[in-house]
């Protein structure tokens, strides 16, 4: 079962092509293979972001409307689940992103930060590691045993054989780290996917 | 020194505690008070009334999980093991216990609504879990360990009783003992939800206490069953053994 990662969406709103060119060889060398929205202005920005998706934006200084902060801050507002990086002369003060890539900075600060930018956890979301480690299928069978299904059941009610069932078990727990039933249901509710009504009593 | 160690009878019972310091509760559970001077494990064992091979047995199969005790170790009554596991048992109910849920439910009530929900969860969960040891536990002090009193006492007397020979037929100690796996299954489920699951909580301090003491108990609890399952079931098996001999009965 390979790791997934999922495919992220990079915009890079800056007016060189030079500078957007240079910005998506720094990705690559640091193993960011996202999907690319580019554009030269902040006018279409609303038409590239995917609604309601995380995105990353890379954004050129020079583009933000004055006041800088107050700018950002509205941008930030509007696509909560984005994450901002500015490219600039300087560090704009009380701004809602922490992330700048400063005109002076040399190869090595360039790669650290973009690296920074692109692995930083992101404290905001809710707790719901299950979708990076487990598969889509281990998913569905972890649920079914947190219900309280048996094996037998479990392969009836997913249409696949109970040696199937039985290896996806044994991922799970090799996985998550957790034996028993009871901690599995644990684990399940604690990451909402099951309501506590499903849960075994 | 190393974890090969082995403790001896003319080793000062200082040195014991300075070499593994995770004896501590073990030689509590012999009622042994600390300032022992340079007293060796022998003196400080006669002072206490200890059988000294028996305390032996004990450190040294705690401290080294592949310590296998020899025939010669083995000469020490059931009442003894059998007083010492009891101890063990109240340990964990009186004093570990109450210490763990203690820590749970500060960190319930400490917590915003969202997390105290997943942390009621694990309280469930270990609340579950006690319920498994008691039962245990009682299963062990009402039923296993009375029979092996009278696998003594018959060895002792040399009078061996019908029901008794029946007993070692159909119920061996053998029966009972795998019996541990699941109460160690799932203390290590428990540390692991609130290692890599639980939503981060804010009071550090308090998660790493109860933490700490969830290892130490792991500890306790593995050492519990080694003893039963390494110096008391072979004693009893053998015992087991020689009375079926005696009584003509084959297998």
């Amino acid at each position: 079962m390979a790791y997934q990662i999922k495919k992220i969406t990079v915009v890079i709103a800056v007016s060189q092509v030079l500078t957007r060119l240079g910005i998506k060889t720094f990705l690559s060398v640091i193993g960011i293979e996202p999907e690319y929205k580019e554009l030269a202005h902040l006018d279409e920005l609303d038409s590239v972001i995917p609604a309601g998706a995380k995105s990353y934006l890379i954004i050129e200084q020079s583009l933000l409307v004055k006041p800088e902060s107050e700018y950002l801050k509205n941008i930030s507002r509007k696509y909560g689940k984005s994450k901002i990086l500015i490219i600039g002369n300087r560090v704009i003060e009380n701004c809602p992103c922490s992330h700048f890539v400063l005109n002076s900075d040399n190869r090595q600060e360039i790669l650290e930060k973009f690296q920074d930018f692109f692995s930083e956890r992101d404290d905001t979301s809710t707790v719901n590691g299950a979708e990076d480690i487990l598969s889509d299928r281990e998913t569905e069978v972890l649920k079914e045993v947190a219900r309280g299904l048996a094996n037998k059941e479990i392969a009836d009610k997913l249409y696949i054989s109970i040696n199937t069932v039985i290896t996806h078990r044994k991922n799970i727990t090799e996985k998550l780290g957790v034996k028993t039933v009871s901690a599995l249901t644990v684990y399940a509710l604690m990451n909402k996917l099951i309501t506590p009504e499903e849960a075994i009593k | 020194m190393s974890k090969y160690t082995l403790f001896s009878a003319q080793m000062k019972m200082a040195d014991i505690v300075y070499h593994n310091y995770l004896l501590i509760p073990v030689l509590g559970r012999f009622g042994i008070k600390y300032g022992f001077r340079n007293k060796t494990v022998e003196e400080v064992c006669r002072q206490y009334n200890i059988n000294t091979w028996f305390f032996l047995e004990i450190v040294n199969a705690y401290h080294n999980r592949d310590y296998f005790p020899t025939e010669k170790l083995r000469d020490f009554s059931f009442s003894d093991i059998i007083a010492y596991l009891v101890n063990t048992h109240r340990y964990f109910q009186k004093v570990k216990i109450p210490e763990i849920q203690v820590f749970i439910d500060e960190l319930m009530n400490s917590a915003p609504e969202e997390n105290s929900k997943n942390i009621k969860l694990l309280d469930d969960f270990f609340k579950k879990y006690v319920e498994e040891i008691d039962l245990h536990f009682s299963h062990e002090e009402d039923d296993v360990f009375p029979y092996i009193e009278q696998i003594g006492q018959a060895i002792d007397s040399g009078n061996v009783a019908e029901e008794l020979i029946e007993r070692i037929i159909n119920e061996p100690i053998e029966e009972y003992e795998r019996q541990h796996d699941n109460l160690e299954i799932k203390l290590n489920d428990l540390k692991n939800l609130i290692i890599k699951y639980l939503p981060p909580h804010d009071n550090v301090e308090l998660v790493q206490k109860l933490l700490m003491e969830l290892f130490r108990v792991e500890i306790d609890l593995n050492d519990h069953s080694r003893i039963e399952e390494k110096v008391l079931v072979p004693k009893v098996k053998s015992f087991e053994q020689s009375i079926l001999k005696k009584s003509g009965v084959s297998n």
